[in-house]
């Protein structure tokens, strides 16, 4: 990657929208949207709820099926020109084999990225990524589908992020990325009603900052494989705060519905702080948080 | 589309809730269609809130464009804090638009309350087409009434319902839809309000065999197709009223029908 801005899945699309409006060549990478193996309608609206310094999605994973990607978009994906990342997600652990068995054999995909914030319905539903067992099982299973790299994204919705990180990385992860969205709901006062058709869905923005350092941080710390950080960065401050916290790169997600400029922004702001410091290459800020007294 | 930097070259209340900002945003301006929209940004770089989308209301010359505002809540009030010479980051044209067949020349045009909003636009567009357009407009009461002026003059007659009977008849638009359609017989029905109201029309429309096209609102987060939050039930599958609407025939939709 030229940079270590990454756009982040589900915010992004296939890059279609938002190439027409920025210069994507100029990013990082571009994540595209999660795909699974068979199309998915997606929740029942509404699907959007804004909250204070953030919002709250349940889009459901809507998606044509990874046939009709490889097909449609991925194509244009390709004529970007910069690193793509293909984000997969199954129902089963047998689904994200297949995926990136299918993904992996595509010469233009640079990385898979494995959402594992989806139900695993063979186990009563519980998330994949909620159990450091789970995740080690779907990240070990991927691994032997695939030798593209392989980033795991974790569910912060857990008790022990670190826990889980550590299992991925044992698993053959080239890679850990965090923080996927946080669970929440709000209420219609005056219907009675929640806001979201699905009930609960998924907090980002600013507001889950804070969190998404914090587990950038405790993550890094666990794992030995570079992390990349994202929830809430919307400007090359908040980009920096993850990469001192020990993240190599960084996703922008929701700040480009504010602002399609964002991650542009962020690749830029990195640059004139380096610049500003004269540190020759952001990796010298990767983990370089300071606990000392001195 | 583009993402532009807009300036407030006017703003004017209209009721208590009610303003129209006039932006210079000639690159919008010249792609505009009826029916499209643009979504504002609210607030300072510090803040965050998501952008708003509102109705292009008209397309004033090659360079401005006018959009009505109503007050709900902290993205709609910074708005209307806005003043002239200010700027405004907007994003736009987007959305598909009215879609106006040429072989039309009967038209009838609904609008409910805030509705009215991209209707301007439509009666300017059927005006300069040679349809013959005739608008039925409702608000709750006299004060909250919108545009009846401009489309007086765009259209050959507006007929005016008020739910308190301070002006026109007394009612909502849809209770005197059916005996207008019967009297003018259009071949198409353009409606925009609240979502009751564009149920009826479509409702209504379909007893006569009409063809009824809705302006859908919907909560958004990018408002260019990519993240599909606003995402409307039709026939065909879950489809974004950003990118694919904001415009529906009725049929797509499936009201209406049996």
């Amino acid at each position: 990657m030229q940079n270590p801005v990454i756009a982040a899945s589900g915010t992004y699309g296939v890059g279609r929208e938002y190439s027409e409006l920025v210069d994507v060549k100029k990013l990082g990478a571009v994540c595209a949207k999660t795909i699974t193996l068979k199309a998915q309608s997606g929740n029942r609206p509404p699907r959007l709820w804004e909250t204070p310094s953030g919002m709250l999605n349940s889009i459901g994973l809507q998606n044509d099926g990874v046939d009709a990607f490889i097909e449609r978009d991925l194509p244009f994906l390709e004529s970007l020109g910069v690193p793509i990342i293909i984000s997969i997600a199954g129902n089963t652990i047998d689904e994200y084999e297949k995926l990136a068995k299918m993904v992996g054999a595509l010469d233009g995909v640079d990385a898979i990225e494995l959402n594992i914030s989806c139900p695993n319905v063979k186990a009563g539903g519980a998330v994949f990524g909620s159990d450091a067992g789970m995740a080690a099982e779907v990240t070990s299973k991927t691994r032997l589908a695939t030798s593209k790299p392989l980033i795991v994204k974790l569910t912060p919705n857990v008790g022990d992020i670190a826990d889980v990180a550590l299992a991925c990385d044992r698993a053959g992860a080239d890679a850990i990325s965090l923080i996927n969205t946080i669970l929440g709901m709000a209420v219609d006062i005056e219907t009675g009603r929640p806001r979201l058709g699905a009930v609960v869905g998924g907090l980002s923005g600013p507001a889950i900052r804070p969190i998404a350092v914090r587990m950038v941080y405790q993550v890094a710390q666990a794992v030995d494989v570079p992390v990349i950080g994202m929830g809430g960065i919307s400007c090359p401050a908040d980009a920096l705060e993850f990469i001192i916290a020990g993240a190599g790169a960084v996703s922008v997600g929701t700040a480009n519905f504010v602002d399609p400029k964002a991650p542009l922004k962020v690749v830029e702001g990195i640059d004139e702080y380096l610049e500003a410091r004269r540190i020759d290459s952001v990796n010298r800020l990767v983990g370089a948080i300071r606990l000392d007294n001195g | 589309m583009r993402q532009v930097k807009s300036t407030v070259v006017a703003k004017e209340s209209l009721t208590k809730q009610i303003f129209k900002l006039t932006l210079f945003a000639p690159e919008i301006a010249r792609e505009a269609r009826p029916g499209q929209f643009v979504h504002l940004r609210c607030g300072t770089e510090q803040s965050f809130i998501l952008r708003r989308p509102f109705s292009i209301h008209q397309v004033v010359g090659q360079d401005t464009i006018d959009v009505l505002i109503r007050v709900i809540g902290q993205g709609t009030r910074w708005l209307s804090e806005r003043r002239p010479k200010d700027s405004l980051d907007c994003l736009g044209p987007l959305g598909n638009g009215f879609a106006i067949d040429p072989r039309v020349d009967r038209a009838m045009v609904v609008a409910g309350g805030i509705g009215v909003a991209p209707m301007v636009f439509l009666a300017r567009h059927l005006f300069d087409a040679d349809v013959r357009a005739h608008a039925l407009v409702g608000a709750v009461t006299a004060a909250d009434l919108l545009d009846v002026m401009e489309l007086k003059r765009l259209t050959r007659r507006v007929f005016v319902t008020t739910d308190d009977g301070t002006q026109g008849t007394k009612g909502i638009v849809t209770d005197i839809l059916a005996e207008q359609l019967e009297a003018i017989g259009p071949q198409v029905v353009f409606a925009c309000g609240p979502e009751a109201m564009l149920r009826n029309v479509a409702g209504i429309c379909a007893r006569f065999g009409i063809d009824c096209q809705v302006s859908l609102e919907a909560r958004m987060a990018c408002g260019i197709g990519a993240c599909l939050g606003c995402a409307v039930e039709t026939r065909d599958g879950y489809r974004n009223v950003c990118s694919e609407g904001p415009v529906f025939s009725s049929e797509t939709l499936g009201w209406g029908c049996g």
